[in-house]
């Protein structure tokens, strides 16, 4: 029997950044089949393919044999591929009858699936006001309302409780029987063997492996995944220090559905790594930590005190200081190097409200000197390359000082040598004494630089590690909720 | 169809408003009959259908700061051109005229989806160009029109049924059939969301290409209903920039939400009354217009003010 989909050598370059290199991918007609990689492996890119929100560079997509070019989500959708994206892809603004008049969905099926997943809805209902699981599950509906051959479900149950995940399987196993397709993408391992017939595995934009679940476990899984073990002898081996006070010690911190229940503490002179998959809370610890929102409940201790945060500030003011994983949003893109460094430091460097140019140049010069930044598009801070950006968004924390640095992905899309300097940056801090607190999506960089790693899974602590000991394959398991 | 409650909340206080100020307006005048509604209603009918236009091209998340020019080179062109002609060429250049103002609002969303460049930015040039035009067709004060066609705005000498029709047959004729079509839920679509509009099938350049398009009908109407009314083309840059910020604000006071997606055309029509109202009311005190710019310009920080309240409670 023929493929319903074949992908065959599909390749998509953003810029200079690689996303798919060639990418192969086959479903068979009544099969649900598992799309996996880890963070960046190109998963998201090869689901934006074959549903036509892009078009890759080459390759070919085909369906039933023929060869296909969608052009638009709408495209797709009347070729039988009805996709349930990673966002709701419903308008805010606009209620629920006139969201499926937009993508011209039969209201009465549409009301069928909707009984059928067993949900209550009313149609006059503005789509923001309607609860994110309850989305999802309404994009379901949408979909499945266009009687697609085949359906693609990206992480449609990181969102959802429990007994809404039961149905999704139901609906899923519905499908496979009445002949149809499923591409089932999902951060938990665990559901991958009970519900899918075949898994094929992304790295690096390339199809490393694909093979029946009867065939592999999850090891298998996880393996391809990692691809060749990297050894690393470059792993530092400090002693920790956990027999001092903590520095900050986090009490069960709670943020709605994010985060559950956080408890973890920092050592003066620590590097703490945090491991996570995409949406496991991450980012709300972080902007709580750095003081952009609330926790909904818990304590924070900083130096053995209970402290809050209303503002940003508070936290600098204490000695906590963050550096987002968004650039963009920590610098100033247009002003100098100068300026982006001197701005935390404006306080001090006044009098009368005037700025001190002599104490600002030296106070500038020597961070530029200590971290080798490159100078010479140094009118513009956006015209620096991102790892020269990322070294001045921590740069200006060194100049003003600090007791705690937050760090998200600061080594994300920074070339090698870069990395290096960062790694080197944030180890001589470590060894002034300075805490650091740092989110990292590549896992060598634990053994590489951390001292300890904690690692998250759905908002919670899912273990706690020795650096010496985290491998990459112990990180990998643990962020996928596997002990 | 149903309009959500707060939309309804927000068109009737601002109808609350408008039943006030009439009233008023009524007792400071020694006769309050039909001559008078006549006056009031000639009186929004340009300003209204502009920001009509207007609060539909915010609605789809853009912002025209040329329509007013648009309105005055549609205004330039009819008068120029109906000056002395009988009813069926003033007709016709009507016809002309609006479907010139379509074009141009076509040819102004098609170079913003195409180059990327922010709406503020192409509209306030094509503004400039659009004021060129006009003086180049109209270098002064002047032209005419069919007294016969005018009478089609103008009503009969006591009767304000025509300028009502005038009024109200934009809103029946082009914004009801709109907004239950496709293309009008477009128009909420890419203002609420583009990605999310995108996903869904709404092919998000040409829906603004539609979107400014549409816009530009309305501001045709509001430069043949000004020649109608005022029987002559002021190619102005002073009427045209006044036009325009009237039509923003006139959303603004009629619930449409400056970052896209939500309001109608109901709000913003009543809105303009309000803005025709606060001036003409405080003359009538014999204050001082200037009074009346103030007070326009705080009631719109204050009605932004507290739609911004509103919203943010709505979305705890």
């Amino acid at each position: 029997m023929g493929n319903l989909l074949e992908i065959r050598a599909v390749a998509k370059n953003y810029g200079p950044v690689v996303a798919l290199r060639n990418a192969n991918f086959t479903v068979a007609p009544g099969e649900i089949h598992a799309l996996m990689g880890a963070n960046g492996a190109g998963k998201s890119t090869l689901v934006k393919i074959l549903t036509g929100v892009i078009s890759g560079d080459a390759g070919t997509v085909k369906l039933n044999g023929e060869e296909i070019h969608f052009t638009s989500p709408d495209n797709a959708r009347k070729n039988g591929v009805a996709p349930v994206f990673q966002d709701p892809a419903l308008i805010p603004d606009l209620s629920l009858r006139r969201n499926l008049r937009l993508t011209n969905t039969n209201i009465t099926k549409f009301e069928e699936q909707i009984a059928y997943l067993g949900l209550k809805i009313n149609l006059e209902e503005l789509v923001s006001r309607i609860k994110l699981p309850i989305l999802r599950m309404i994009d379901l509906a949408r979909a499945l309302a266009h009687d697609p051959k085949l359906l693609i479900l990206d992480e449609i149950t990181a969102a959802l409780p429990a007994n809404l995940t039961e149905v999704v399987i139901r609906v899923m196993n519905e499908e496979k029987a009445r002949g149809n397709s499923v591409v089932f993408i999902s951060h938990r391992l665990s559901e991958i063997g009970e519900i899918c017939d075949r898994v094929t595995v992304l790295r690096d934009g390339i199809d490393v492996d694909s093979f029946n679940t009867s065939e592999g476990d999850e090891d298998r899984i996880v393996s391809a995944m990692l691809g060749s073990k990297i050894t690393s002898d470059e792993s530092k081996n400090r002693s920790v220090s956990t027999g001092k006070e903590p520095l900050l010690a986090v009490r069960g911190i709670k943020d709605g559905d994010k985060l559950v229940d956080i408890d973890f503490e920092i050592y003066p002179g620590e590097i703490l790594g945090v491991v996570a998959l995409e949406g496991q809370g991450q980012d709300s610890l972080f902007d709580i930590l750095a003081g952009e929102v609330s926790a909904k409940a818990g304590e924070i201790h900083f130096s053995n005190k209970k402290v809050e945060f209303s503002h940003p500030a508070d936290a600098i003011k204490l000695g906590i200081s963050y550096v987002p994983g968004d650039r963009k949003t920590a610098l100033l893109p247009q002003r100098s190097i100068r300026e982006n460094l001197a701005l935390t430091k404006f306080r001090e460097l006044r009098s009368w409200n005037w700025i001190h140019q002599k104490n600002e140049d030296s106070l500038v010069d020597k961070a530029v000197s200590n971290l080798e930044i490159d100078t010479r598009a140094s009118s513009q801070v956006k015209r620096l390359s991102g790892g020269n950006q990322q070294k001045v968004t921590i740069g200006r924390w060194i100049t003003t000082g600090f007791d705690l640095l937050l760090c998200f992905d600061p080594t994300r899309g920074i070339d090698v040598g870069t990395k290096n300097q960062i790694y080197k940056l944030l180890s001589g801090l470590s060894a002034e004494g300075k805490s650091v607190l740092l989110f990292t999506s590549e896992l060598r960089e634990v053994q590489l630089i951390c001292d300890r790693a904690i690692v998250l899974y759905n908002g919670k602590v899912q273990g706690v590690f020795n650096a010496a000991k985290a491998d990459e394959e112990l990180l990998l398991n643990a962020a996928y909720g596997r002990n | 169809m149903k309009i959500s409650l707060r939309e309804q909340y927000w068109n009737l206080s601002i109808l609350g408003l408008v039943i006030i100020l009439t009233v008023w307006r009524s007792n400071q005048l020694p006769v309050f009959g039909s001559y008078e509604i006549k006056t009031i209603i000639l009186g929004i009918i340009p300003i209204a259908l502009l920001a009509m236009g207007q609060s539909l091209i915010i609605i789809g998340g853009g912002i025209n700061l040329a329509i007013g020019a648009e309105a005055i080179l549609i205004n330039c062109i009819t008068a120029k051109y109906s000056e002395g002609s009988d009813f069926a060429l003033s007709l016709r250049w009507a016809l002309i005229g609006i479907v010139i103002s379509v074009i141009v609002g076509a040819i102004t969303g098609w170079i913003i989806s195409q180059s990327g460049i922010a709406d503020i930015v192409v509209t306030l040039a094509t503004s400039f160009v659009l004021i060129g035009f006009a003086l180049f067709i109209q270098p002064g004060p002047g032209g005419g029109v069919n007294l016969d066609f005018a009478k089609y705005f103008m009503g009969g000498e006591d009767s304000y049924i025509a300028p009502l029709l005038v009024l109200f047959l934009p809103i029946l004729l082009i914004w009801l059939p709109l907004q239950r079509s496709r293309l009008g839920i477009s128009f909420y679509a890419i203002g609420s969301s583009k990605d999310a509009a995108f996903l869904s099938g709404v092919n998000v350049a040409r829906t603004r290409v539609s979107l400014y398009a549409v816009g530009g009908l309305f501001a045709g109407l509001c430069g043949v209903s000004l020649t109608a009314i005022t029987q002559a083309a002021s190619p102005f840059a002073v009427i045209s920039n006044t036009a325009t910020l009237n039509s923003v604000a006139a959303a603004v006071l009629g619930g449409v939400a400056l970052a896209g997606g939500v309001g109608d055309l109901f709000g913003p029509a009543l809105a303009s009354l309000v803005l025709y109202y606060i001036p003409t009311i405080m003359l009538g005190y014999g204050i001082d217009p200037a009074y009346s710019q103030i007070i326009q310009g705080a009631l719109t920080i204050l009605v932004v003010l507290v739609g911004g309240l509103l919203r943010a409670r709505g979305k705890r």
